[in-house]
């Protein structure tokens, strides 16, 4: 009899919930601590008009409704993204490596924001805007010079082109930052990505988007899957290689996009969660897509909470924190599941 | 009649207006039988599969099952033609049971393309025939050459597709095991009734296992015959440019 999906819905219903918890803890953790049934009376208090507790004051339900729980749930959302994005660009591109940073978002995007920094113009939404925009445009040009040489995208040309358009528009940004000398500190701390002072509005249309994205990417499961085999191999089986693989860098790219213009340059998670996802749940994208927007945002929520308590009041930006909690995560993941296989 | 493939005057290069590969293929193979191309490295057995896949543009007259395949999706062609390449590799931790599974891709429907009770059927049959249910949840990077090719037939077979087409089948298997695969195809293709196209580089194996014989030479058809006739030691040395009869001790 086979039990292994049961034994993968078990693991995925436990890592929803080892996440939700996590997310809780993100939430009570900070310079007031805060305890989870004191969180719970405080959504029940905003969604169902539910009274509060007496040791709740209006300043403690403020810190935990308009502080606390959009910062960490567009933590969340953002994790969620950028892990889903490297999951796709890994196996469509057979690339362990491969991320929406290889095909130029992060260094597109850091132009645009760049530009707006430098001209002083604060018009809301503009700033994301055109990090957006620019990011976007990145990935397009590096499709377009890609497809123009080879129409049927083979994956190194890709990489090739991306690694390469990346690399000239991070020349651009260094030199703009090299003449604007007085703008340089705004610039290289939009690039380090933070997550503070976000609202409901970043939380909820970010988690919309993640939510919508995963769908879309799930929904592409099964080509994912022989598409990790390379584009004749997908081919063979009956799969337009050329075409998905067209739209699902889109979508990919389009996740990384949302996520850096709200939230700068956050790096490694799009790389090691998927991996580690992989370690624990195998190679099929029927998990690894959700599980890797679950595990991944989970993990950045953490990662965020770290960044903001360990030299509280100061800010440790949450790229460090990703990279210095995410190595020795990702090297017990992959070592202890490589111990299990052979034993 | 309506057969499984037909090539007449078949031309295909790898780049508009580039070097032809494919300069002349004439063949036809009648539903249920079984061809062998031999011909040495270069000479356009690989780009011939894949002109059948509809993976390369061509000139001349190509069908696959009566249609030309340029004008089939991808996943039409799928449902017609397998195709076992001749290098296969897995970049992440596939199972067994999911890489054969995955076969089952083209005939797969609705938004979802979930797997349904005849896939699963059909891939018990194939971990059955082809002796992989020990190793069913085992992952392919952990698999030997000779049983990750095992695995990779086993997804064409899952295709239920009635042409099989085989690049180097013998690829990274032993004696046994290539006597083993020998035994499966026969088997399958008469269960089936499936056509079987195999590029092999084995002259005696491709006797064996085959109905018709093409000898391939600069993107030519030099023969197309029974294989009788392909053994004749002067047909081989014009195709292989030595004596390839007396190496294989024919």
């Amino acid at each position: 009899m086979n039990r292994q999906p049961d034994r993968k819905r078990l693991m995925a219903a436990v890592a929803v919930f080892i996440t939700a918890a996590a997310l809780i803890l993100c939430v009570g953790t900070g310079s007031v601590r805060i305890l989870p049934g004191e969180i719970l009376a405080v959504i029940k208090n905003k969604l169902f008009d539910a009274e509060l507790p007496e040791q709740i004051t209006q300043s403690m339900a403020a810190i935990i409704w308009e502080i606390r729980m959009p910062r960490v749930f567009t933590a969340f959302a953002v994790g969620a993204m950028l892990s889903v994005s490297g999951a796709v660009m890994q196996a469509i591109l057979q690339n362990p490596l491969a991320s929406s940073y290889t095909m130029g978002v992060s260094s597109g995007a850091s132009l645009g924001a760049a530009v707006i920094i430098i001209l002083e113009i604060s018009i809301p939404l503009l700033l994301p805007g055109a990090a957006f925009a620019c990011g976007l445009s990145t990935v397009f040009l590096v499709l377009a010079a890609a497809s123009s040489l080879d129409g049927t995208l083979r994956n190194s040309t890709v990489i090739l082109f991306g690694m390469i358009l990346s690399l000239f528009v991070s020349a651009i940004v260094t030199m703009l930052s090299a003449a604007f000398s007085q703008h340089m500190q705004r610039m290289v701390l939009w690039q380090m990505g933070t997550f503070a002072g976000r609202r409901w509005t970043h939380a909820v249309g970010l988690l919309a988007a993640a939510a919508v994205g995963t769908l879309a990417v799930s929904l592409k499961h099964r080509e994912l899957d022989v598409m990790s085999f390379g584009d004749e191999g997908a081919a063979a089986v009956g799969v337009e290689s050329g075409r998905e693989k067209k739209k699902l860098l889109v979508i990919a790219s389009l996740l990384t996009a949302l996520s850096v213009c709200f939230t700068g340059v956050i790096g490694f998670i799009d790389l090691a969660a998927p991996h580690a996802v992989r370690r624990i749940f195998g190679a099929s994208h029927k998990y690894v897509i959700p599980m890797s927007g679950v595990i991944g945002g989970g993990f950045m929520a953490l990662a965020d909470m770290l960044s903001r308590t360990v030299l509280s009041p100061q800010e440790i930006p949450v790229g460090a924190v990703t990279a210095l909690l995410g190595a020795p995560f990702f090297l017990w993941v992959y070592f202890g599941t490589r111990r299990r296989e052979r034993e | 009649m309506t057969y499984a493939l037909e090539a007449r005057n078949l031309h295909a290069s790898y780049r508009k207006g580039g070097e032809e590969v494919l300069k002349g293929v004439d063949f036809i193979l009648e539903s249920g039988q079984s061809l062998g191309i031999l011909g040495p490295n270069g000479c356009g057995k690989t780009t011939l599969l894949r002109c059948i896949s509809g993976l390369i543009p061509f000139k001349g007259e190509l069908k696959l099952m009566g249609d030309d395949p340029s004008g089939l999706s991808r996943r039409e062609i799928a449902r017609r033609a397998s195709r076992l390449l001749q290098t296969g590799e897995a970049y992440f931790p596939y199972t067994v049971e999911e890489t054969v599974l995955q076969g089952r891709y083209s005939k797969s429907s609705g938004i979802f393309g979930g797997i349904t009770q005849n896939d699963r059927e059909v891939l018990e049959r194939v971990l059955d025939d082809l002796d992989l249910n020990a190793i069913r949840h085992k992952q392919l990077n952990v698999l030997s050459g000779g049983q990750q090719q095992k695995v990779f037939l086993g997804r064409c077979l899952a295709q239920e597709s009635p042409v099989l087409l085989l690049d180097e089948p013998m690829n990274h298997l032993d004696i046994k095991a290539q006597s083993e695969l020998t035994d499966h195809l026969q088997e399958w293709r008469s269960r089936q009734g499936h056509s079987l196209v195999g590029v092999y580089h084995d002259i005696r194996m491709a006797a064996r296992l085959s109905d018709r014989i093409m000898l391939m030479k600069d993107g030519r058809t030099l023969y197309y015959g029974d294989p009788a006739g392909a053994l004749d030691p002067g047909r081989l040395e014009e195709t292989f440019g030595f004596d390839a009869a007396a190496f294989c001790g024919l």
